[in-house]
């Protein structure tokens, strides 16, 4: 298994390379050049002063010179400023937007495990019951329903509607609370206060976030259990006279979750990607909307890093989720 | 089912912080965040949305009023000839030269306490003439600035032009005393370069400059200091920015305790949750970057703003036009005659701006025949007007030797025997849905006279950048671009534009502003005229017939001029503005008046004076 690790991790550096050819090509091959918007605040600017900019930013060059000086800072940690927001591109991106996501990003997850785990083994075990077909309904309802549809769905039923018809405060339609960590250690909020006001704002977002996680990950689980519930072994087990939970939980429930694992392995890189769907409608700032912004205001520097740093979780949580697999099945072995 | 929700709902707003009246604070909503604030000279750019919050954060030498007219700020009184402030020598001609005395305030200090003097005026004025500061403007290469004493200044303008005396001579001074080591600092770590080679250096070493002293962080830990009416306390990026009254500001109102004592700045970036946030009185007003026009006229909004909050349309200086492509280089300009002006008048002839106005916008965005706004007051109402005739479109189209092809679509031969169809490129900004349905609009109303549109949308990094919009000589666009010009009074005295030599073109490295290359040589006759002719009674009438030539010869098809929404809850006093409001007509007027009617504050200013409202 180290081996393999090891191997594995040589031959990320490759592909990260690739990677990070490929994406500084794209973002340099947007039309337009990252000085229009300073241009296009300051019209008397003349021709010979952009060109002078241009020349200074090394935006004359040939792309592949503009990517080698790129890759030259970037190996040293330096990732550049961001042109629009003037701050270190690294540090707009890892202490601003990251820690943002990763609140909605976690706490969607967390809750559509909670929920499809159980919800996919009651489904499995009691098949073709009632319960299993209101599951596999909502289930379906989940999966085909877009997430800015149910969004703005929830948005206006618990905000507006909800709140109008029964007279009671709204929740807040979008954006952040106003806190900041520093107000725990100041005591401008106590702890519960501060969980309160995010847990107003995050509600909704996260309930549009985990739905069709939720939902999807009800459906493997269910499958994977009714899977497992027919092999042999657990007949064997219900045979030699084990409790139905013991056969449950500790036979069937270890192999069902392989492909869950599998699964939730792959979609880690989500995490930190953010969800710019439902960061959008809900006016939070998170790294889905600040990778879309750095495309669209062509924000090289904080393009890159954001788009690089996935590229990375990529490569890295396709190799966790191969471990993982062999942790969780020991018929599997790398080396 | 009631007391289910009841429940959820409650318990999540348990202990939520009373808002507006209640405690004396006001929420505005925004749907952008500025990015710094305190750029006044616009280092990193300028953005509306930074514009409004520094209203309220800093003080100019001058403001202008919601009637468009100059008012002292800072200084004792506003600079005129008659007051003897303003001294012109020399003649239009050979160039004049304006100075232009001042007197500071006594009673004017920065929230630190420490008073305004002219050190910051100067100190201000140095750092826009530095080597390789990034905003080189003609504003600023043509002054200079004279310090009596403390109080007394000059600022010599030559060679002076007319739009010199619509605004502040100079911009909002910033405090010497906080930023001076650090710029001092940053000069001596930049004396080596040399401004044209390490132009970028120097761009990066402002931009860092100004962001480490506007920043959120640096706003939080307090690094300035602040001379308007309110300061900033605290700054959540994502969230909310917000500003208590400034102490030692000096013109607060006498009983400053019935008015509002905080702003908060809500930063909601999605329209439709902001427009939620509005229904639901999570925000008391919007500002000027906040919902779309579409979202104002909306039954959601409108069905529940009876006896909570009035809609108001605050007419815009923001002016929609089609530039159209008139470099006869280009084959389809020289195949489609735009460049000859009947092709143009029959394109104006064949739009029903007037039906499109009412249809879209419910008549709150008026047509327009130039591009001056009629709240200017160097507006023409007289200009010629084409109206909506699709009969003398047709004709015109005829006099130029189209004729329908069986297909409907107009078709000609050219001199050179090629046989032509009348297709037209039609770009916009793709996403503004608005556009895109003045777009479907027009586009259906050339259609009927015999002109084939072709759609060609991209999203507004896309068609403004400076190998798209200025290359029409390289046909890069080849028929109309439909975008829209932000005109302060000063660009239009200034109304450098649409002149002859504003084309981008190979010649002058593809510059200027002029982006389908119009050309009038009447009209830059009336303009280097106009310009430098610095009493406005005398300049009045050229600057008028300007906007007849501009409007004659269809040097762009004027559209509509916008209007901006506001919301403003009921019982708020005095949060009011215009169309030329502040320059730009960015909300408020004077902060230090905004307050709650329930608390006491008096209501001084009157909004339906500046705005139209939708009856029901």
């Amino acid at each position: 298994m180290f081996t393999y690790i090891v191997r594995r991790l040589s031959q990320m550096l490759p592909l990260l390379f690739f990677a990070s050819v490929a994406i500084f090509s794209l973002v340099a091959l947007q039309p337009g050049d990252p000085l229009d918007a300073l241009r296009m605040a300051n019209p008397t600017m003349t021709q010979e002063q952009f060109e002078a900019l241009r020349r200074g930013h090394g935006l004359d060059q040939p792309i592949y010179v503009r990517y080698f000086r790129w890759l030259g800072r970037a190996v040293q940690g330096d990732m550049g400023r961001s042109r629009t927001y003037g701050v270190p591109a690294a540090q707009f991106i890892f202490q601003e937007r990251l820690p943002r996501t990763l609140i909605l990003t976690i706490t969607s997850l967390t809750i559509a495990l909670l929920v499809a785990i159980p919800v996919g083994i009651f489904s499995a075990v009691r098949q073709y019951s009632a319960g299993d077909y209101a599951v596999t309904f909502f289930s379906f309802v989940g999966l085909s329903t877009p997430n800015f549809f149910l969004g703005i769905l929830l948005m206006y039923l618990f905000v507006i509607y909800l709140p109008e018809t029964f007279g009671f405060r709204a929740l807040p339609a979008g954006g952040i609370p106003n806190l900041m960590l520093s107000d725990l250690e100041t005591g401008r909020v106590t702890l519960g206060e501060y969980l309160r006001q995010w847990a107003t704002y995050l509600v909704l977002p996260v309930f549009t976030l985990a739905t069709g996680s939720m939902a999807s990950w009800t459906r493997f689980m269910r499958a994977s259990m009714l899977e497992v519930l027919n092999q042999d072994y657990v007949r064997t087990a219900r045979s030699k006279g084990l409790n139905e939970r013991k056969v449950l939980y500790k036979h069937a429930l270890r192999n069902g979750l392989i492909p869950i694992v599998t699964l939730v392995g792959l979609s880690m890189p989500s995490l930190f990607n953010g969800a710019l769907i439902t960061e959008t409608i809900f006016s939070y700032p998170g790294m889905g909307r600040a990778i879309f912004d750095a495309l669209v205001n062509k924000d090289f520097n904080v393009a890159m890093a954001a788009l690089i740093f996935i590229a990375i979780l990529v490569v890295f949580f396709n190799l966790v989720a191969d471990v993982m697999y062999a942790v969780v099945d020991p018929r599997i072995r790398y080396d | 089912m009631t007391r289910f929700f009841r429940a959820i709902v409650l318990v999540a707003f348990l202990g939520a912080a009373l808002a507006g009246p209640q405690d004396n604070s006001l929420v505005v909503g925004a749907s952008q965040e500025p990015v710094v604030l305190g750029d006044l000279l616009n280092v990193l750019g300028s953005q509306a949305i930074a514009s409004e919050v520094e209203i309220y954060l800093y003080a100019g030498l001058y403001r202008v009023n919601l009637d468009g007219a100059l008012e002292p700020d800072l200084v004792t009184e506003v600079a005129t000839v008659e007051n003897g402030r303003v001294v012109i020598t020399g003649t239009p001609e050979e160039g004049q030269r304006a100075e232009i005395s001042l007197t500071l305030r006594d009673d004017i200090a920065w929230s630190d306490g420490q008073p305004i003097t002219t050190a910051d005026v100067a100190f201000t004025f140095e750092m826009t003439r530095a080597p390789g500061f990034p905003q080189t403007t003609d504003f600023y290469d043509r002054r200079m600035v004279e310090v009596q004493d403390d109080r007394n200044f000059t600022v010599i303008v030559e060679p002076a032009q007319s739009s010199d005396f619509v605004g502040s001579p100079l911009d909002g001074p910033l405090p010497e005393h906080i930023m001076g080591a650090g710029w001092d600092a940053l000069q001596q770590a930049t004396a080596g370069l040399d401004p044209e080679t390490a132009a970028a250096q120097f761009v990066d070493a402002y931009r860092e400059f100004f962001s480490d002293l506007g920043s959120s962080a640096a706003i939080n830990e307090g690094r300035t200091v602040y001379s308007g009416p309110f300061m900033p306390t605290r700054w959540t990026p994502g969230s909310a920015l917000q500003m208590t009254r400034n102490p030692e500001f000096h013109n607060h109102p006498d009983d400053q305790d019935a008015y509002v004592q905080t702003v908060e700045y809500r930063f909601i970036t999605d329209t439709n949750a902001l427009q939620f946030s509005v229904v639901t009185g999570a925000v008391d007003v919007t500002g000027s970057v906040s919902i779309t026009f579409d979202q104002a006229l909306s039954p959601q909004l409108r069905a529940r703003a009876a006896d909570r909050y009035d809609i108001w349309f605050i007419p815009s200086p923001v002016w929609e036009h089609l530039d159209i492509n008139q470099f006869s280089n280009v084959q389809q300009v020289a195949d489609n005659q735009l460049d000859d002006i009947r092709t143009r008048q029959a394109i104006i002839h064949a739009i029903d701006r007037q039906a499109m106005s009412e249809a879209l916008f419910d008549g709150l965005q008026p047509v327009s025949h130039s591009n001056t706004s009629p709240f200017d007051p160097i507006y023409n109402p007289d200009v010629p007007q084409y109206e909506y005739d699709p009969e003398r479109s047709m004709e015109l189209l005829a006099e130029l030797g189209w004729t329908r092809g069986g297909d409907g679509i107009l078709q000609r031969t050219t001199a050179d025997g090629r046989n032509v169809r009348f297709e037209l490129e039609y770009v916009t900004t793709a996403g503004n849905a608005v556009r895109e349905r003045q777009q479907q609009f027009i586009a259906e109303d050339l259609r009927q006279v015999g002109i084939d549109v072709r759609i060609n949308n991209a999203p507004s990094n896309v068609v403004f950048s400076s190998d798209f919009i200025n290359r029409a000589y390289d046909g890069a666009w080849t028929g109309m671009f439909m975008f829209a010009w932000v005109s302060s009074q000063g660009a239009s005295l200034n109304a450098q534009t649409y002149l002859c030599e504003s084309a981008p073109r190979p010649e002058n490295n593809y510059s200027g502003q002029n982006a389908g290359g119009a050309c009038s040589p009447r009209y830059d006759e009336l303009r280097n005229q106009a310009v430098v002719e610095l009493d406005l009674a005398a300049s009045l009438p050229i600057y008028q017939e300007m906007q007849a030539v501009f409007a004659e010869e269809l040097l762009a098809i004027p559209l509509i001029f916008r209007s901006n929404p506001i919301v403003v809850s009921q019982g708020v006093v005095n949060y009011v503005t215009s169309t030329f409001n502040r320059g730009y007509g960015y909300p408020p007027y004077r902060p230090e008046l905004l307050g709650w009617a329930q608390n006491g504050a008096t209501q001084e200013l009157d909004q339906s004076a500046y705005a139209s409202q939708l009856e029901d």
